[in-house]
């Protein structure tokens, strides 16, 4: 394959083939945000019976502390099979997007917003999860718009309305709020993008 | 013949590996071979005469204890490359 007199039409052809044979592949984000989905959920959910178990005992001063200790475990194992996960990713890709690199981006900026939001709220003296769910609903809502990708757009700004809903019920409460945003706002867009066919 | 075209982007071959590299950050060599479907030679040549002329940056290095080659597009051929657009343009649509 080489030729070199071309006329502008062939050119133009070349270019629209090349540019159009662009595979758009966001299985990849798809994976990354079920492993969260699940990871956060079941966090969660955990933290809600855990809360639970705690105020029937009305061990208040526990509640703190074991609820810390449930999202440092969870958050550790998802950052061990996010690690082993982006290994086997890198292992096979042949092509690096400018799209996986903006989400790459976002999400890492993102990352650095949750653990900074967690050191300002337990200086103020607040719950984390409104904020929490507010950098989650910007960081899905903008994935969404840059892959294009309707049901992630909605899920993460599900997290916006999960967010305001947390600051209406008691702390055992907002754990099941979260929950449930997780599974809206990560698991269903996960599920849906894994199965889209075409973008 | 179409003296305004950058003649080192009016070749089949180099005109495909620089479109493939416009729409992507990075690219593995194999993806360009898979695509193109040349001989890896003819595309080596293809890529040090692009690489030369500064309009695209090669990356070496090792991935499953293989060698491994990543291309991208530098600011220098993105802009040739834009300029051999508006130039076919031209040709193309003479009264614009």
């Amino acid at each position: 394959m080489d030729k070199n007199n071309l006329t502008p039409e062939e050119s133009f052809n070349i270019i629209n083939k090349a540019i159009s044979n662009y595979k758009k592949n966001y299985k990849e984000s798809a994976k990354i945000f079920l492993l969260w989905g699940w990871i956060l959920s079941l966090a969660s959910f955990s933290n809600f019976i855990i809360l639970k178990i705690l105020h029937n005992k009305e061990a208040y001063e526990l509640m703190g502390l074991y609820s810390l200790g449930n999202w440092v475990v969870f958050g550790i194992i998802g950052f061990v099979i996010l690690f082993f996960m982006d290994r086997k990713i890198n292992k096979d890709k042949k092509v690096y997007s400018h799209l996986d690199s903006y989400i790459k981006k976002l999400w890492t900026v993102a990352a650095a917003s949750f653990f900074i939001a967690i050191i300002l709220c337990f200086k103020l003296g607040i719950a984390p999860p409104p904020i929490m769910l507010l950098i989650a609903g910007i960081a899905t809502t903008t994935s969404g718009l840059l892959i294009k990708f309707r049901p992630m757009i909605i899920g993460g700004m599900s997290f916006f309305i999960f967010s305001i809903a947390t600051t209406f019920v008691s702390n055992e409460y907002i754990a099941l709020i979260v929950g449930v945003a997780i599974i809206c706002g990560y698991l269903i867009p996960g599920y849906l993008l894994k199965y889209a066919k075409e973008l | 013949m179409y003296k305004d075209l950058d003649p080192l982007l009016h070749s089949q071959l180099r005109l495909t590996i620089i479109s493939l590299l416009v729409v992507s950050e990075k690219v593995d060599f194999t993806h360009i071979k898979e695509e193109t479907k040349a001989a890896s030679g003819n595309i080596s040549i293809q890529i040090k005469k692009l690489q030369d002329a500064g309009y695209i940056k090669v990356e070496k290095s090792f991935k499953n204890n293989y060698p491994n080659t990543m291309l991208s597009i530098t600011s220098k051929g993105i802009e040739a490359f834009e300029n051999y657009v508006n130039n076919l343009k031209k040709y193309i649509n003479p009264r614009k």
